[in-house]
């Protein structure tokens, strides 16, 4: 069975007097461990089927299944718990709380899944270890380059160890130097750890790094291609 | 414990809004910890003085008295059957715990005249020996010019009746009142002294004179109307009424009324004032509660992307409402810590100094039938002060519970979206 | 053109502006309401001593308010009556003979004051006529037709057609004592007079005290109560000598000091709500300032002027201070027209209550006065200013490069 798989799946938004279509009739498998990139021009709908494959948003009709479990069975609360476990996001910028240090931003998921401190803090310990980022546990967001927080934000979406990281423009901001080593990074992860990702993006560095490319366009499948990557 | 961490570096992500806020808060709790402490002490000081030269704060009446002041509701003590192994009425309640003095006080309207005038006036006759240093009516007048026997003729009379009749210290005058079966009966009182206490019913138809002297008139020499209860302590009113109404036989007629009772004047004056008193402080805690909530929205409406990003990494919207009443909570404690400290200054300050309002108004001021001190202060009401508190704390959780429910209705795709 | 900006910056965020908005309204609004709540009770109490008695001011011999010597009496003066009633001030005058004395009905005796009277021109000074509880207010040819207090008529057991003995100290040395009919009986709230006071035919109380002729006073009543000292003054000059026109401010000092001190009273009530009105404008005014930090830096780096950016700030203020004005007093005037017109009985709470001379009837009633509306108004415009300030200031200093940095 796909990780992920959706089936004939539209949103329409209304505005004013008008519905936008966002995404129509979009069929997509995607199994444990890829590395995959959701591509096309803004407004053709990558950002929507990455929140609702997120449970972030509801599909107006069709069937999401991600990892088992059938969004339209469940409840609000379990949505969030299933978020809490099972899906990890990284954001474009300004996703980390602003209050919170680098350690307790990474630390967030852990603390709402109740692990204990301890426990907490040597986990995240070890994961910015990993992602190059040790040492700067203390640091404010507002202290940290564009790429640090980037990775304070991919240490919390792997920090709960989830079936799939969604990741929306996650180089958006970042030069393409930096975007580059964020990039290799989440591949070295993807290798390693076995985590599944899903990108949306149009940045042609991210593309370059995929090994599935779907390209959407005005909300309906354009094309679905695997390339080898070295 | 990390929910109350993260709210409190949320509570201090804008510094200025959230002093101004806590400003605002602790500021409308000094105001009105000293305000209601203020009047706490003012009352306080009118109840004593209100109770020492009327009714007590407890009184024995016959029958209704309280209400009709009818003076034919006369009643001897020791032939209510009230004698005990204890001796009389008096002298069981003295013997109280907690009571301080017991006066026996007749009242008959009768008209004074001199020479020239006649004006109605109310004779009262007291016992003086245990009214000296209770009744602050008799507190400004020198002891050799006090009323020194129960059935003596020496009068004290108030000060605008002495002009009035043209009469001076020392002058005689009649008395004439209604006797028993309803004839005149006349009796010649001589002036010892003045009272003057800057109550124009009082200064204008006071005369004060032993209660035998008065009660000769109504043809019994032991008859009174009010046995007035001073007591240690206001606060004892309430354990020794029921003790005192025990006391009094049931085919008496007596009964025992409490001073709000029995002065209803001074107990409605305080009533009043009291109650438009806590009007102001509705109308106060009213602003101060839009402000709050003002205050908590704008961080709410301003936090809806990260609100987004916290419910989309899994939290759930319960979590998001503990948190924004947890930022309201900890405001309200802090303006709870900071207001008392700010109202407890202030109350120190008016208890040891006051406000003098001498420039302001008459050394004589009246309010409820008592003179009103010019010089107010206040007193000590903690019970007050923590009810107060613990208002500050709900009404910045009550504050909080339409922008919580705002923060957990955000719908987190469109939250990211918003900038 | 800084005007259509402000305004509309005002309703960027509508929500905030709302809230902010009515804690302006609700302040207002309660705070002129209660200003004329309170106004009403001062009202209360003044006519409880002019209106149920005194008269706005009274004309005596000099030095009879000080005893009420009877003996200082002057004659009756038809030509100075006249004067009075032609002065443009007076809307009222009465006559008037006091006397001090015994009053019985039956085996009952009560001391009681008696005020000579004509009925006809006592109702143009004094209200007693309309707050009768019991019989009708007696015409001028009625002989020995009496009103007394409730208190009085309730002690003595008296209903009106019952007959009442005054008996006195004439002032010939002789006593002197006559028949009375009750007429009717009224009721004031005010202890003092239900308890003691007597209308009775000035004629006749002029026979029994041998006063014939004589008068102790003339009590009037005038257009302004509050300015009755200058009409008193004024009063004065025209005068015979030996008379001297005395207003309530100088017959009830105390009175007239409790309702200066509500000028002042009124003043710290004002200022306490507007402080905590005026920290929430300031702090929604700085909100919106730090939100525009970036707009600021945009209208400055296109070359407007700090002081511009300072004035559209204030201007902002001054709008909402406007709006908040012209709606607070709006309701104000509903929420006061309900309580003037149906206002609130406590009687079932309180019984009347002596304050300063006069009496707090137990009730709540608003009257419109314009000071209760004006100078809330102005204030809570100034606060609103005031409340600008600071933010204004901010956004002026803000510098161009920094503010387009910010995000």
């Amino acid at each position: 069975m796909p990780l992920i798989s959706l089936n004939n799946l539209s949103k329409i938004y209304p505005l004013g007097n008008q519905q936008i279509v966002a995404v129509q009739e979009l069929d997509l498998r995607i199994e444990a461990g890829e590395f995959a990139v959701l591509a096309g021009p803004s407004g053709s709908g990558k950002t929507t089927v990455l929140n609702i494959v997120g449970a972030l948003d509801t599909p107006s009709t069709g069937r999401v299944r991600v990892d088992g479990c059938d969004y339209r069975e469940m409840k609000p609360k379990a949505l969030a718990d299933f978020r809490l476990r099972r899906i990890g996001f990284i954001f474009q910028s300004y996703n980390l709380i602003p209050v919170l240090t680098a350690a307790e931003n990474a630390e967030f998921t852990l603390m709402l899944q109740g692990v204990a401190p301890k426990a907490r803090r040597a986990k995240i310990s070890a994961l910015f270890a990993e992602l190059g980022i040790a040492g700067l546990e203390e640091r404010r967001p507002n202290d940290l380059s564009g790429g640090q927080q980037q990775r304070v934000a991919i240490a919390r979406a792997i920090a709960p160890e989830p079936a799939v990281i969604l990741a929306d423009e996650p180089t958006a901001n970042l030069d393409s130097h930096t975007a580059e080593d964020l990039l290799q990074l989440m591949r070295r992860l993807n290798r390693e750890k076995g985590t599944t990702f899903l990108f949306s993006s149009h940045d042609p560095l991210v593309i370059a790094h995929a090994e599935r490319v779907i390209s959407l366009r005005d909300g309906r499948l354009e094309n679905d291609i695997r390339q080898e990557i070295g | 414990m990390e929910t109350l961490l993260l709210a409190w570096r949320n509570v201090w992500r804008n510094r200025r809004r959230t002093l101004i806020t806590i400003l605002a808060m602790s500021f409308s709790l000094m105001l009105i910890q000293a305000f209601h402490n203020l009047s706490f002490g003012v009352y306080a000081q009118m109840v004593d003085s209100g109770v020492r030269s009327g009714s007590g704060h407890i009184a024995v009446y016959r029958g209704d008295y309280a209400l009709s002041r009818d003076d034919r509701l006369l009643w001897v003590m020791d032939e209510m059957g009230v004698m005990g192994v204890m001796g009389n009425l008096q002298t069981r309640i003295t013997a109280l715990d907690g009571v301080k003095a017991v006066l026996p006080r007749i009242y008959l309207p009768a008209l004074a005249q001199s020479s020239r005038e006649s004006r109605g006036i109310l004779l009262t006759g007291i016992d003086p020996i245990a009214e000296n240093g209770i009744n602050p009516l008799l507190k400004q007048i020198d002891a050799p010019a006090l009323i020194k026997s129960l059935d003596g003729r020496d009068a004290l009379v108030g000060s605008r009746l002495l002009s009035e009749l043209k009469l001076k210290v020392g002058n005689k005058f009649v008395v004439t009142a209604q006797g028993p079966e309803g004839q005149l009966v006349s009796e010649l009182l001589r002036i010892r002294g003045l009272v003057k206490s800057g109550i124009r019913e009082v200064d204008g138809s006071l005369v004060m004179v032993g209660r035998q002297r008065a009660a000769l008139m109504t043809g019994q020499s032991e008859a009174i109307h009010e046995l007035a209860v001073i007591l240690e302590n206001p606060d004892l009113e309430e354990k020794l009424l029921p003790l005192i109404g025990a006391m009094l036989p049931a085919d008496s007629g007596l009964n025992a009324v409490s001073w709000e009772l029995a002065m209803a004047n001074l107990a409605n004056a305080i009533k009043l004032d009291y109650a438009s008193q806590k009007f102001i402080f509705l109308i106060i805690v009213l602003i101060v509660t839009i402000g709050v909530v003002n205050t908590l929205l704008m961080s709410v409406m301003e936090r809806i992307r990260e609100f987004g990003v916290i419910l989309a990494v899994g939290a759930s919207p319960a979590r998001l409402r503990a948190t924004v009443m947890t930022e309201a909570l900890l405001l309200g404690a802090v303006s709870m810590l900071f207001g008392n400290l700010l109202g407890a200054l202030a109350t120190w300050y008016l208890v040891e100094i006051g406000i003098d309002l001498r420039d302001f108004i008459p050394e004589t001021m009246e309010f409820g039938g008592v003179v009103f001190d010019p010089v107010m202060r206040a007193a000590w009401d903690i019970n007050y002060m923590l009810q107060m508190s613990a208002y500050v704390l709900l009404l910045s959780v009550i504050a909080s519970l339409y922008p919580a429910a705002k923060a957990a209705r955000i719908a987190p795709a469109v939250a990211m979206r918003h900038h | 053109m800084l005007l259509r900006l402000a305004s509309r910056n005002l309703w960027r965020n509508r929500r905030r502006t709302l809230l902010t908005l009515s804690a302006m309204v609700v302040s207002l609004a309660l705070l002129t309401l209660s200003l004329g709540v309170f106004s009403g009770m001062l009202v209360d109490i003044l006519s409880s001593t002019t209106e149920q008695y005194h008269g706005h001011l009274v004309i005596n011999a000099q030095g009879y308010l000080d005893d009420r010597d009877m003996y200082l009496n002057f004659p009756s003066d038809p030509e100075l009556l006249k004067r009075l009633q032609q002065d443009g001030e007076v809307i009222g005058s009465s006559e008037r003979l006091r006397g001090f004395g015994l009053v019985s009905h039956k085996d009952r005796s009560y001391p009681a004051e008696l005020l000579g009277i004509r009925p006809e021109m006592e109702k143009t000074v004094t209200k007693l006529h309309s707050q009768l509880i019991a019989g009708t207010f007696p015409s001028d040819a009625d002989p020995n037709g009496a009103v007394l207090g409730s208190g009085l008529a309730k002690k003595l057991s008296v209903s009106p057609g019952d007959e009442l003995v005054f008996v006195t100290q004439a002032a010939d040395g002789s006593i002197g004592n006559d028949l009375l009919i009750v007429r009717a009986i009224f009721s004031t709230g005010h202890s003092g007079h239900d308890n003691s006071l007597i209308l009775v035919p000035k004629a006749w109380l002029q026979q029994l005290m041998a006063l014939e002729g004589k008068i102790h006073e003339i009590a009037l009543a005038v257009r302004d109560p509050l300015r009755a000292a200058e009409d008193a003054q004024r009063l004065t000059s025209q005068l015979n000598d030996g008379l001297k026109a005395t207003d309530w401010g100088e017959l009830l000092p105390e009175m007239r000091e409790a309702i200066a001190s509500f000028d002042v009273s009124r003043f710290i009530f004002v200022v306490i709500l507007y402080f905590a009105t005026g920290l929430g404008i300031l702090n929604t005014v700085f909100m919106s300032v730090m939100e525009r930090t970036r707009e600021f830096g945009i209208l400055m780096a296109l070359g407007m002027r700090p002081l511009q950016i300072r004035l559209i700030v204030l201007l902002e203020c001054l709008l909402l201070g406007l709006l908040g004005t012209a709606l607070g007093l709006v309701v104000g005037l509903l929420l006061s027209s309900y309580m003037a017109l149906v206002g609130i009985d406590l009687s079932g709470w309180i019984t009347p209550v002596t304050y300063a001379g006069g009496t707090i009837q137990p009730r709540l009633r608003a009257i419109f006065e314009q000071r209760n509306f004006i100078d809330p108004a102005y204030m809570l415009l100034l606060v609103s200013l005031l409340a600008g300030f600071l933010p204004a200031r901010r956004a002026a200093r803000l510098q161009p490069v920094a503010a387009l940095r910010e995000d």
